[in-house]
């Protein structure tokens, strides 16, 4: 039986029951033996009966009176001592199974059973978040939005109840337990068929690494989004083949490259997540002496891109540990000083700066040493790193050119890369790509479709692609271009271009409408609403596909 | 010695031979069985299926069944015998139904005693 609160519970009731076949064997014994007296005056004694229905309801404390007839003296003695064993092991019993259903282990299991009961009723694809915070708070919520169904593991007990508190929509299945336990892992449904991945983003990376490590050895088969701060631990989780690895620094960094190099790109990349659009205006890094203060695991990132770019950088660091683990030649690179200070700032050639990075872990010395960067050289773009997620934001008001959130990142990434794969690959494949092509893209996908197009993808098989699989399947050549044209007249095309073609590990950018379609083939749309229904009826309908193929013959 | 041990067989084991004083005697009379014999034996049996509730083994689980089987075989004729008794309906065929369903009550408490002997034997060994 694998209903373990039950067993618990019965064996925490032992004592009480054997109490209470004692006292009441002894009470009814007695009063079998005693001698009584019928109304008429006649001798008799209680049958077995009669003792254990007097003793049933006596104990109880129902109490009928004196059955079957009168009782006497030496019965009435033995009756009161009868009521005190026998009402006192009832209380007792009554007692024990109260404080055992409040006994924190069992609580602990039948929350447990629960737990896997309604994660084993989940017939839906689901992914298994690793603890309840802001970060996850927000995935949950866009996670949801999209159709999927969440699974929470959290350890600590407020944010459980904060969780149960926030009244999901459809409910979410949270289990109190250490995160990194495989049991709990199991209990959540990691070995579930309807698992399609796995969070978990903790500030701690020997803790993400761990996880990984367990999730891995638990389903070799689930994607795992997991959070990675130093080199040296991205290598451990490639080692383990985790799909998605998630640095916000390295992630920062690109951006930053981005921005120096390539705006447009950046454009398209937050497009992509769609936290923009293709039409707002460019923000561009200038070229020139950075400061950065900082000198952490983001500020090493940074200089990383800033060198590779051959641009001058100072650092000022307010933590003089941080020095004991650096090398000589770093030493030579970073003031230690609190970058608040004007002096140090001036010293740090603020003047001739044209742009400075708050990059410290704390927000109130990000937002007050810009302020003072800003007082001196009024013209140096301010970029600030925004540590904490808050409903109302300092920063937004504070006029600084440009924000970096860490956790932000890890959100969009997280999403993008667990329910839109394609468009993952699709950024990892652009991030390489220069200036021009970013602008020829944005340029022809701001003119065929829109300022804001949507992203859809669609695969080719028989539950997603039914029309299509069943002509491929059938030997009929079908190509790209089908799947471009509209439904209302088939000779003319919707507003969508392709963007990526996936078959078979190998990817196709940007493919030509003449390629032909296999199956199983992913691929990866940018269009609009309509365009998006088309696809759908001419992927699934068979007379829609007879129709749109009669305009390509 | 293991005092938990002792307490459990010494009420599996009492919870037979009381179940067997009961049964032994001829199958057409109620006058060579007592009735106190059969309160005994279901407090006993009682008792002895508590003891065993909360092991989780194989071994446990069907010790624990066993004991049910008795239970449920003892009331049984206890409580027939108290209703036929009542009401005056007490002949030949009522008189065999309450021995024989103690004989059945017998027979499992036998298989729970072979079987706890057993574990005990696994155990030394």
């Amino acid at each position: 039986m694998s209903n373990n609160s039950f067993w618990l519970l019965l064996q925490k009731m032992r004592a009480p029951f054997i109490v209470i076949v004692l006292t009441h064997t002894i009470a009814i014994a007695g009063l079998v033996s005693l001698n009584g007296v019928t109304a008429d005056g006649e001798p008799y004694k209680m049958t077995i009966f009669d003792a254990f229905y007097f003793i049933s309801y006596t104990a109880t404390t129902i109490g009928f009176g004196e059955t079957p007839y009168s009782f006497t003296y030496p019965q009435r003695m033995w009756v009161s001592a009868s009521i005190y064993i026998t009402v006192i092991g009832w209380f007792y019993g009554i007692g024990s199974l109260i404080s055992t259903l409040q006994d924190k282990l069992l609580i602990q299991e039948i929350a447990k059973t629960r737990f896997r009961k309604k994660v084993r009723n989940i017939r839906e694809d689901f992914f298994i978040i690793l603890g309840y915070n802001n970060v996850t708070k927000k995935i949950i919520g866009k996670v949801l939005a999209r159709g999927y169904r969440v699974v929470v593991i959290e350890k600590n007990t407020e944010r459980v109840n904060e969780l149960i508190l926030e009244n999901y929509v459809p409910n979410i299945p949270v289990l109190q337990a250490d995160i990194y336990d495989p049991n709990a892992l199991e209990l959540a449904g990691i070995k579930s068929r309807y698992c399609k991945g796995l969070v978990s983003l903790f500030e701690d990376d020997n803790l993400n690494l761990k996880i990984a490590l367990t999730a891995k050895i638990l389903n070799q088969s689930i994607p795992l989004a997991i959070k990675s701060t130093t080199n040296n631990h991205t290598e451990n989780l490639q080692d383990l083949g985790v799909e998605i690895i998630e640095n916000p620094f390295n992630i920062i960094s690109n951006h930053i490259q981005m921005l120096l190099n390539a705006p447009t790109l950046y454009q398209v990349t937050k497009w992509v997540y769609r936290i923009g659009d293709l039409h707002t205006s460019i923000f561009t890094l200038p070229k020139g002496l950075y400061i950065i203060c900082g000198y952490g695991r983001m500020g090493k990132q940074i200089h990383q891109v800033l060198a590779n770019n051959n641009l001058p950088v100072e650092f000022i660091e307010i933590d003089n540990k941080i020095g004991t683990a650096l090398t000589k030649e770093e030493l030579k690179k970073v003031i230690f000083a609190n970058a608040d200070d004007k002096e140090v700032l001036k010293n740090a050639k603020i003047e001739e700066a044209v742009a400075i990075i708050a990059g410290t872990n704390d927000d109130t010395t990000n937002l007050s040493l810009l302020a003072t960067a800003r007082k001196i050289n009024p013209h140096i773009v301010t970029i600030a790193r925004e540590n904490e997620i808050e409903n109302l934001s300092l920063f937004h008001y504070a006029n600084i050119h440009y924000i970096f959130m860490p956790s932000r990142l890890l959100i969009h990434k997280t999403i993008n890369a667990l329910i839109h794969p394609m468009a993952d690959k699709f950024l990892e494949l652009i991030s390489t790509k220069d200036e021009q092509w970013a602008q020829e893209l944005a340029q022809s996908l701001r003119e065929e479709i829109g300022p804001n197009p949507d992203i859809f993808d669609i695969k080719i098989t028989e539950n997603d692609a039914y029309a299509i699989a069943k002509k491929i399947n059938s030997k009929e050549a079908i190509y790209l271009d089908t799947l471009l044209r509209s439904r209302a007249n088939h000779h003319e095309y919707n507003r969508i271009k392709p963007l990526l073609l996936w078959r078979n590990k190998k990817s196709y950018l940007l493919p030509q409408p003449q390629i032909e379609l296999q199956l199983d083939d992913e691929i990866l749309f940018a269009c609009n609403g309509e365009a998006i229904e088309d696809i759908e009826y001419i992927a699934q309908n068979d007379y829609e596909l007879e129709y749109i193929l009669k305009a390509t013959i | 010695m293991n005092f938990d041990k002792l307490i459990s067989g010494f009420f599996i084991i009492f919870a037979m031979t009381l179940n067997f004083g009961f049964f032994y005697g001829s199958m057409d009379s109620l006058v060579q069985h007592s009735k106190y014999e059969l309160f005994a034996a279901i407090v006993v049996n009682l008792i002895a299926t508590t003891l065993k509730i909360g092991d989780k083994t194989q071994i446990g689980s069907v010790l624990l069944a066993t004991s049910l089987v008795a239970d449920i075989q003892l009331i049984a004729a206890a409580t027939v015998w108290t209703i036929t008794h009542y009401t005056g309906s007490i002949d030949l065929h009522i008189t065999s139904v309450i021995i024989s369903l103690s004989g059945g009550a017998l027979l499992a408490n036998v298989i729970s005693v072979i079987l706890y002997i057993g574990e005990t034997l696994k155990a030394k060994r």
